[in-house]
């Protein structure tokens, strides 16, 4: 039986990669335009630290997989519990950006200092508004969970939401990548 | 031959008894019937709303030098008239109808996810709203349809109706793209046992590759819209030159949604002649596989021509020839489509009611429109008529002569389907010939308009010759499209009311929905007939031919 | 003058293009023609006859598919042949040349700067016949487009990105053009003409444009001298060989020079000029050049002195 959640999440998934994928253009764009001096992101950005907040965001992948398999053996306590996990790690990803913002803002790098600002703050806020969305989503299944929902194997809705967890995980690779690692 | 699904079990949708009665039944309901005919009054409404727009800037500019409109006032009209027959008629329409019939036209009982579907519709109410708002907020949007930056960046766009236009879009969009997926979803997920990928009615096929062009068009508008925003709101730079953004970006961005768009707004148009003119020829489609496989190479080539709105931006000769090239090549799936349907035509026994009326007429006003497209496609004569009248000719022609009249014959063969009446042939000839002569009477001197030098989107013209002539016969049809509305609505209303009873198929088609009652239950089939071929309806009427035999 | 068309074309350039899209257009109209005749034809011979029975249910035919998908492949593929010729004739290369022209696009008007003699003139364009000019195109606040349609392609001016475009006119004559990129307000009124002169004429006008404005005889025009420099006409509007410098607004050093005011508003005389100076947002609404409350009296004076800058 095709599971329509998946499938839905799926095509949602592609439609905002899409998406995704224009802001990284627009970024690297404008980094091959860049004036050398001005803020940018060999001089202002601080790839190690992100990367340990890099870190704590694909481990919640990990702890959201380990609850979906909790689920299926009919253990609710397990999946509870990694689920908590996984929301506290990115609950602690987002607190890093946080920090991240802060600093930059405190230096005047700002969204309307330069293009590396706008470009820069406009692809990683929408990818931390993506964040909280799942958090929302992840929040949202932990309480149901709680209040005894998903009794059986069959939920597709764990799965789903795991789906559009990972994907946002999956952006945050390719952003770490370009953005703070200039791979490209 | 292997069924892909079997799946006709999923999610129930709320049960019938927990639907309402009168007005809240309408606004509360996950009934993806009533969500399609909200769809379409929604359509309705803004076409007229669209419409006055249209009359009032036809009125300013039957003279030259007319002061009827100030400039400011023309432009918001303008910018408001493309905006809304684009996202609040011509899309909403056509999703309408797709939300309307797809389930019933593969044996489902409802879209897999009837809230969703609903609160596609909300959405574009709200959106609606927010672009309409603008207009007693500090002014309508002015910077054309297509906002080209830096015009709609601060310090030029002051006022606050860009920024509607943008959340505006937004939301609308997000409806859109919920429409999509919901659709794709139902199409693959819930089929009729029997029927399979290749025996779905061209309609419903249409909308399928319709729907993944719109998840994959609809993320680089929302791309643009918050780029603008970022830009307008919080001092971003993408888009402005004097910080070092690229106002060129904006146009790339744009019509990479903005050229899937035009193809997102005719393949259903193209889906529903695939359907009205086999019944009304009593044939088949012919060349079924042709039409289904020109729609994925339409759908696949939308997204390699953007540029093709961009050629006098000064990109560059191997920009512009590659960009040709490929405008060129989709002018062949989207050709070869007219051919299938005028053999289907061939060898038939027509029956020219109205619904088969706007069909004929649509193989003839898209081919124009479809002609004047091509000679876009020649670099050098873009390089002339494209931004003037020329290219407003060819969209309309292609929108409304192609889109509109398709639409026009899809309501006249459905409308049985959704009320239980027939529409008026006679009102509906009526109809017909004032659409028709209206339409061609506005848009086809607008070809020589551009050919003679006048550029689009100004509010008036100097006194050169002959140019005042072909603009007042361009708005006395307007006039004559704007009575055509009228008798269409009056026959919409006298029909409801106390039209012929339809019974379940008063055309004899061969496709689902005809194999229930008009309108249909609630939950659409009491039992969905078996579905061995394309045309279960005609195999069950001929056993002794049928399709899956042949 | 005659209509601003593309099949007018007065230059080699806009000549390609008419001659393509006259060879298109007939094959468009051919198309048309049987696709057109095939449906009335339909109509006629298959309209169903009382009584008739379903008829013999046809499926398709892949060889009559494909040859109506290759033929128009093969046609579309001759007409980007001619295509990818005609371009390089319309739009010829660059290369390092130097510009002989720039025009700067503004709201709403047309800055025209002649590189190679330092000629300074606003929303007309004055070129010698027979002989080509490089035309740098440049736009300093939102996308503009220059469009003579008689004698070359229209091309956008987009800030930050600087354009070229060969013009040449092989007739005397007036060419009308227009700005074909919607620029806000007053787009409709952002036009312009280009004259075409012979040699020697074209060479008498240049020198006439690069004289300074000299001091004028009358007093009226002597007193209008004056309210220009005393009122803020000198923040926006340049006349050489006085103190005014500015470039916001047209250069007004040989204004009474030209055909038409405000980029084709209004003819330019005496009268229409001093309709201009006592309202501009009454003649072109939205036009940066504000109301500046001047009384008749004043009007008057200043029409006088504008008038001698020829």
């Amino acid at each position: 039986m095709k599971d329509t959640n998946k499938l839905a999440m799926a095509l949602f998934i592609v439609s905002e990669a899409f998406f995704f994928i224009l802001l990284i253009l627009a970024f690297l764009y404008f980094q091959a335009a860049a004036v050398a001096d001005d803020a940018n992101s060999a001089n202002t950005l601080e790839p190690k630290k992100t990367a340990i907040y890099t870190a704590l965001l694909l481990s919640s992948s990990i702890s959201i997989w380990l609850a979906g398999r909790g689920n299926n053996d009919e253990s609710r306590k397990k999946f509870c519990v990694w689920l908590m996990v996984t929301m506290l790690l990115g609950a602690a990803f987002l607190f890093g950006q946080a920090r991240e913002y802060a600093r930059l803002l405190s230096h005047n790098v700002t969204i309307s200092r330069n293009l590396f600002g706008t470009t820069f703050f406009t692809l990683t806020g929408f990818h931390g508004l993506h964040v909280f969305a799942g958090l929302t989503m992840l929040a949202i299944i932990f309480g149901l969970a709680l209040a005894g929902d998903f009794p059986n194997r069959q939920s597709t809705a764990v799965e789903t939401v795991s789906l559009y967890w990972h994907f946002v995980d999956a952006v945050w690779i390719v952003i770490f990548a370009t953005v703070y690692l200039r791979i490209l | 031959m292997s069924d892909i699904s079997v799946s006709v079990e999923t999610a129930e949708p709320f049960p019938a008894s927990d639907e309402q009665a009168g007005l809240l039944g309408w606004v509360a309901s996950v009934d993806h019937k009533k969500i399609g005919i909200l769809y379409l009054l929604n359509a309705l409404v803004f076409f007229g709303v669209g419409g006055i727009e249209a009359l009032l800037m036809r009125v300013q500019l039957a003279w030259p030098h007319s002061a009827f409109l100030s400039p400011g006032a023309y432009n918001q009209i303008f910018t408001m008239h493309g905006t809304t027959m684009i996202f609040l008629v011509v899309v909403p329409m056509l999703l309408g109808l797709a939300t309307y019939l797809v389930p019933l036209m593969i044996g489902a009982s409802d879209m897999a996810f009837p809230r969703l579907n609903a609160l596609s519709f909300w959405l574009l109410i709200f959106g609606a709203l927010l672009l309409y708002f603008s207009f007693v907020a500090g002014g309508a949007p002015d910077a054309g349809w297509f906002s080209y930056a830096p015009l709609s960046e601060k310090p030029y766009a002051t006022s606050s109706g860009l920024d509607y236009w943008a959340l505006g879009l937004l939301a609308i969009g997000a409806g859109t793209v919920a429409s999509g997926i919901n659709l794709i979803v139902t199409i693959l997920a819930l089929r009729a046992p029997g029927l399979t990928i290749r025996r779905l009615p061209l309609f419903v096929w249409m909308v399928l590759v319709n729907s993944f062009l719109i998840i994959l068009a609809l993320p680089a508008l929302n791309a643009s819209l918050v780029m603008l925003l970022v830009d307008r709101e919080l001092n971003g730079h993408f888009f402005t030159a004097s910080a070092g953004g690229s106002p060129i970006l904006w146009q790339h961005y744009f019509w990479s949604f903005g050229h899937p768009e035009v193809y997102i707004m005719v393949l259903p148009a193209f889906g529903i002649i695939s359907e009205v003119i086999p019944v009304f020829s009593r044939k088949p489609i012919f060349g079924y596989a042709f039409v289904a496989t020109s729609t994925v190479a339409i759908a696949l080539l939308s997204f390699g021509v953007w540029a093709h709105h961009m050629f006098t931006v000064g990109l560059g000769h191997t920009w512009d020839i590659a960009f040709g090239a490929a405008s060129m090549l989709i002018a062949v799936p989207t050709g070869v489509k007219i051919f299938n349907w005028i053999a289907t035509m061939w060898g038939g026994a027509i029956r020219f009611s109205v619904a088969m009326m706007f069909a004929s007429a649509f193989l003839v006003l898209f081919t124009i429109g479809g002609l004047s497209g091509v000679t876009f496609a020649i670099v050098p004569i873009d390089w002339q008529v494209t931004d003037t009248y020329y290219v407003v000719a060819h969209m309309h022609y292609v929108l409304f002569g192609g889109t509109a009249f398709a639409t026009f014959a899809g309501v006249y063969y459905w409308f049985p389907k959704l009320s239980g009446r027939m529409l008026s042939e006679t009102w509906g000839q009526a109809h017909f010939w004032l659409t028709f002569i209206g339409f061609n009477l506005t848009f086809l001197v607008q070809h020589v308009l551009g050919i003679v030098g006048m550029p689009r989107r100004v509010f008036t013209y100097p006194d050169l010759p002959g140019w005042g002539v072909m603009n007042m016969i361009s708005t006395l049809g307007a006039f004559i499209l704007a009575a055509s509305v009228l008798v269409f609505l009056w026959n919409v209303w006298r029909s409801l009311k106390s039209g012929e009873i339809a019974g379940d198929n008063p055309w004899n088609a061969w496709t689902l929905e005809w194999a229930t009652t008009s309108p249909p239950p609630v939950y659409n089939f009491t039992q969905v007939p078996p579905v061995r071929s394309r045309r279960p309806l005609w195999d069950l009427a001929h056993p002794d031919k049928p399709d899956w035999a042949a | 003058m005659h209509l601003p068309s593309p099949f007018n074309p007065s230059s080699p350039h806009a000549l390609a293009t008419a001659h393509l899209f006259t060879i298109v257009l007939w094959l468009m109209a051919a198309i048309f023609v049987l696709v057109t005749g095939l449906v009335l034809y339909i109509a006629w011979r298959y309209r169903r006859r009382p009584e008739q029975s379903e008829p013999r249910q046809v499926f398709g035919n892949t060889t009559l598919e494909i040859a109506w998908t290759v033929v128009p492949t093969l046609l579309l593929v001759l007409i980007f042949g001619l295509t990818v010729n005609t371009m390089s004739t319309v739009d010829p290369p660059v290369a390092q040349e130097q510009a002989d022209l720039r025009v700067i696009g503004h709201q709403w008007w047309w800055e025209v700067r002649y590189l190679k003699s330092g000629a300074v003139t606003a929303n007309e364009i004055h070129l010698p016949v027979g002989r080509q000019m490089l035309v740098q195109l440049e736009a300093a606040d939102v996308i503009h487009d220059f469009w003579v349609p008689e004698l070359a392609r229209k091309i956008d001016m987009i800030p930050g990105h600087p354009n070229h475009l060969w013009l040449r006119a092989d007739h005397a004559g007036i060419y009308l053009g227009a700005c074909a990129e919607f620029c806000g307000m007053e787009h409709a009124w952002m036009r312009f003409r280009v004259i075409a002169q012979s040699p020697a004429e074209f060479e008498a006008w240049e020198r006439d444009q690069l004289e300074n404005a000299s001091s004028p005889d009358l007093p009226e025009a002597r007193q209008g001298a004056r309210l220009f420099q005393e009122k803020t006409c000198v923040s926006c509007h340049a006349i050489a060989g006085t103190p005014a410098t500015a470039r916001i607004g047209p250069d007004l050093t040989h204004v009474a020079s030209r055909q038409m005011l405000a980029a084709e508003r209004v003819d330019n005389t005496p009268a229409t000029l001093a309709q201009w100076l006592a309202g501009p947002q009454a003649l072109k609404p939205g036009s940066l050049m504000p109301n500046l409350q001047l009384t008749p009296d004043e009007v008057q004076l200043l029409v006088a002195y504008l008038e001698t800058l020829r």
